[in-house]
C-alpha cells in the first residue's frame, strides 16, 4: 500500500507543479454546473414524469448522471492514461524493475486520476447542492459502495484498454467506445426506459445502466439499500466478471511485451 | 559457437575466484520480430521475419568484478542487459543472477540487481532529486524509517547533498546520471547494470565518476558492476574483463589489455620533415614497417607518419636506429595506444576465421 501512495504523492507533486493547469480544471466546472441548472429547469416539465422513477428534478437527475460519467470516464482513461505518459517518460521499465508487484505499480500509477475525478465529481455535487438538490445522506455507506462498484467497472475496462496499449501502442476505439455508449445508452441525461426497446439490451450491457439507476434510487429518492438489491448485484457481478478479464489480460500483456521487447518503446 | 577465451588473467576474475559467479549466461538468445510494412498487415506471411539480436551468448561474471560488454550499435549489449533486468524474455538459453534464474525468479532478481539506463527521462523531472529517490525508496520496499537517512546517504555519496531540493529538470546530465546512480543504490543491491555510464559526461567528470563507482560501488558497496561501454578509458582501465560482442554474438571475452595484446598493433608515431624520405620506403619494403599513414602535425615543418611496427620493444628500437643511420630527421617515435575502435574492429574482422577454427 506504500509503494501505491508513493505513487500517487509522486503523480500530486508532478500534477501540482502545474498549478494553473489545475486551477483552469476545477474553474471549468463551474460551466458544466450553471448551464446544466438552466437547461434542467427549462426540461424539467418534458421529463418530471419519465424520470420520476429516480428522481424528483431533471436538474439532480442530470447532475448525478455528469457527475457518474466524470468519475467513470476518470475510472477507465486513468490507468492508460498513466501506462501511456510512463512509457513516454522512460519511467515504466523503471516501476517495474523494482520488486513491487505490478498491481500495486498499476493501482498507484491511476489513483491519481481516479481520485482528482472523485474531487471533480465532489464538487459538482457540492454545486448541486448549493443550486438545490437534495442529497439522502443516510444513504452515505450504499452510495460509496455503488460508486466503487462502479470505479472498479470502468478501472477493469481501464486495464484491457492498458493491455492494447502495452501490445500495439493504442487503446483502439474501445474506450471512446465505450464511454461513448455509456453516455448515450447508460442513462446519464435520461432514464433508459424511455430509449427504443431494440438499443436497450446494448444498454443492459453496461454497468453504468445498473449503478446510476441505483445511485439516482439510493441518493435522491432515499431508496434503502434492500431494494437495490438486483441493480447491486449486477453490478458486484460486473466488477468481478471485468476485474478477472482486465486482470488477465493485463498480465498477458505484460508477458507479449517482454516477449516482443516492446515495454519501453513507445 | 566457439569464442576467444584470451584470459590469463580469468584464473583471477572467473567464476570460482569469489565462489559462485555473479552473473551467468548459457546460450541466452533472443529474436526480435521485423517491423511489418501495412502490406502484411493486410496479407500476413506465413512466419514474421525475425532477427537475432542476441545470439547464444554465454559468460560469466564474478562477484565483485567490473565487466565491460563492448561492441558496436546494435550488438545487443543492452538486449543483455534488459533481459537481465527481467524486462525481455529471452527465447532460449539461460541467464543466472546472483543464482536467481530471470525468467522463473523474476522477483528476487530484481531484489538484488538494479540497472541504470542510458536514458535519463526514466527521472521525474518535476519533482526534486529527493522526490525522486523517496518514490524509488518506497517501490524498493525501503522501511520508512529508513528511507529519508538512506536518501541523504545517497544524495551525498553520489555528490548530490546540496542539490537535493532542487528540480531534476535543472539538473546538467552528468547530475541526472549522478541520481540515476542514487536510485540504483537504494535497494542495495548486489549486482549492477550500467548502460553507457559516462555517455553524457565531460572527460574530467568522466574520470571522476569512474573513480567514485570504484572507490564506493566496487570496493566499499562490494558491488558486481555489469557496464555497456563505448569509451576507451572505461573499457581499458576500469573493466576487469570485457565480453566483445557483434550482430548478437560474443566474439571474444578477456581482460582488455590481454585482448589488446592478441589483438592490438603496435603502433607508432613519428616525428619527422622528411616523411617521404627513402628509408621509410626500404624498411616498408622489408616488412619492419607497416601501414604508413601521413598527415600534418601542429608545426609547419614537421610531419607525422603514423605506422605499425609488429614485434617487440626492441623492432621499433631497431627501427628508430636505422631511420637515425639513414639521415632521417627525427624529433620523437612514441608508440599509439590501441583505440577501443580498432581493437573492436579487429576482433570483428578476426571473428570469421575464430568460428571456422572452432
Amino acid at each position: 500500500m506504500r509503494e501505491c501512495l508513493a505513487l500517487l504523492r509522486a503523480a500530486w507533486l508532478t500534477e501540482t507543479s502545474y498549478r494553473l493547469n489545475m486551477l483552469f480544471s476545477l474553474a471549468s466546472l463551474i460551466f458544466v454546473v450553471v448551464p446544466l441548472y438552466f437547461v434542467a429547469r427549462a426540461l424539467q416539465p418534458t421529463m418530471a414524469s419519465s424520470i420520476a422513477s429516480q428522481s424528483q428534478q431533471y436538474f439532480a437527475f442530470v447532475l448525478i448522471g455528469s457527475a457518474t460519467l466524470t468519475l467513470i470516464s476518470a475510472s477507465a482513461s486513468a490507468l492508460p492514461n498513466a501506462v501511456a505518459s510512463a512509457i513516454g517518460r522512460g519511467t515504466l521499465e523503471a516501476f517495474l524493475s523494482t520488486p513491487t508487484h505490478p498491481a500495486l505499480l498499476l493501482g498507484g500509477m491511476s489513483a491519481y486520476g481516479v481520485l482528482w475525478a472523485v474531487v471533480r465529481a465532489a464538487i459538482l455535487v457540492a454545486a448541486g447542492a448549493v443550486l438545490g438538490v437534495r442529497i439522502a445522506w443516510a444513504n452515505a455507506p450504499a452510495i460509496l459502495a455503488l460508486l466503487a462498484l462502479l470505479i472498479v467497472c470502468y478501472a477493469a475496462f481501464g486495464l484491457i484498454a492498458s493491455a492494447m496499449l502495452l501490445c500495439f501502442r493504442t487503446t483502439g476505439p474501445l474506450l471512446s467506445g465505450l464511454l461513448s455508449l455509456s453516455a448515450l445508452l447508460g442513462g446519464v441525461y435520461y432514464p433508459t426506459h424511455v430509449i427504443p426497446s431494440w438499443i436497450q439490451q446494448l444498454s443492459n450491457a453496461l454497468p453504468l445502466t445498473y449503478g446510476l439507476r441505483a445511485l439516482r434510487q439510493s441518493a435522491l429518492l432515499g431508496v434503502p439499500v434492500v431494494r437495490l438489491g438486483h441493480d447491486m448485484a449486477m453490478l458486484a457481478g460486473f466488477a468481478v466478471f471485468l476485474l478477472l478479464i482486465g486482470t488477465l489480460t493485463v498480465a498477458a500483456a505484460l508477458r507479449f511485451a517482454k516477449r516482443a521487447g516492446t515495454l519501453s518503446q513507445y | 559457437m566457439t569464442v576467444l577465451q584470451v584470459s590469463p588473467t580469468q584464473a583471477r576474475h572467473g567464476a570460482g575466484w569469489h565462489g559462485a559467479p555473479a552473473v551467468q549466461l548459457q546460450g541466452l538468445t533472443k529474436h526480435f520480430a521485423q517491423r511489418r510494412s501495412f502490406r502484411d498487415m493486410l496479407v500476413p506471411r506465413p512466419r514474421t521475419p525475425r532477427v537475432a539480436a542476441v545470439d547464444e551468448v554465454s559468460f560469466e561474471v564474478a562477484a565483485g568484478e567490473v565487466f565491460g560488454l563492448l561492441g558496436p550499435n546494435g550488438a545487443g549489449k543492452t538486449t543483455i542487459f534488459r533481459m537481465l533486468s527481467t524486462m525481455i524474455l529471452p527465447d532460449r538459453g539461460s541467464a543466472v543472477v546472483g543464482g536467481f534464474d530471470v525468467v522463473t525468479q523474476s522477483a528476487n532478481v530484481r531484489r538484488i540487481l538494479a540497472a541504470v539506463p542510458a536514458d535519463e527521462r526514466s527521472l521525474h523531472w518535476r519533482l526534486s532529486a529527493r522526490e525522486n529517490l523517496l518514490l524509488f525508496a518506497a517501490l524498493h520496499r525501503v522501511p520508512q524509517s529508513e528511507a529519508s537517512a538512506r536518501v541523504q546517504e545517497l544524495l551525498g555519496t553520489v555528490g548530490l547533498g546540496t542539490a537535493g531540493n532542487k528540480l531534476v529538470a535543472a539538473f546538467s546530465s552528468g547530475m541526472r546520471q549522478r541520481l540515476l546512480i542514487a536510485r540504483a543504490l537504494l535497494a542495495r543491491p548486489r549486482i549492477l547494470l550500467l548502460d553507457e555510464p559516462t555517455r553524457a559526461l565531460d572527460p574530467l567528470s568522466a574520470q571522476e565518476f569512474r573513480r567514485f563507482l570504484r572507490r564506493e560501488i566496487v570496493e566499499h558497496r562490494r558491488c558486481t558492476i555489469v557496464l555497456a561501454t563505448h569509451n576507451t578509458e572505461e573499457a581499458f582501465g576500469f573493466c576487469d574483463r570485457v565480453a566483445v560482442l557483434d550482430r548478437g554474438r560474443v566474439l571474444a571475452t578477456g581482460a582488455t589489455t590481454d585482448l589488446a595484446a592478441r589483438f592490438g598493433e603496435e603502433r607508432y608515431r613519428l616525428l619527422t620533415t622528411d616523411p617521404d624520405h627513402p628509408a621509410l620506403s626500404a624498411l616498408e619494403r622489408c616488412g619492419l614497417l607497416r601501414s604508413l599513414c601521413r598527415s600534418q602535425s601542429s608545426s609547419p615543418d614537421w610531419m607525422i607518419v603514423e605506422c605499425a611496427i609488429s614485434g617487440d620493444p626492441a623492432r621499433s628500437a631497431q627501427v628508430l636506429k636505422r631511420l637515425v643511420e639513414s639521415g632521417v630527421p627525427v624529433a620523437r617515435l612514441e608508440r599509439v595506444d590501441t583505440s577501443l575502435a580498432d581493437l573492436i574492429t579487429r576482433i570483428i574482422g578476426a571473428a570469421p576465421k575464430s568460428v571456422a577454427h572452432a
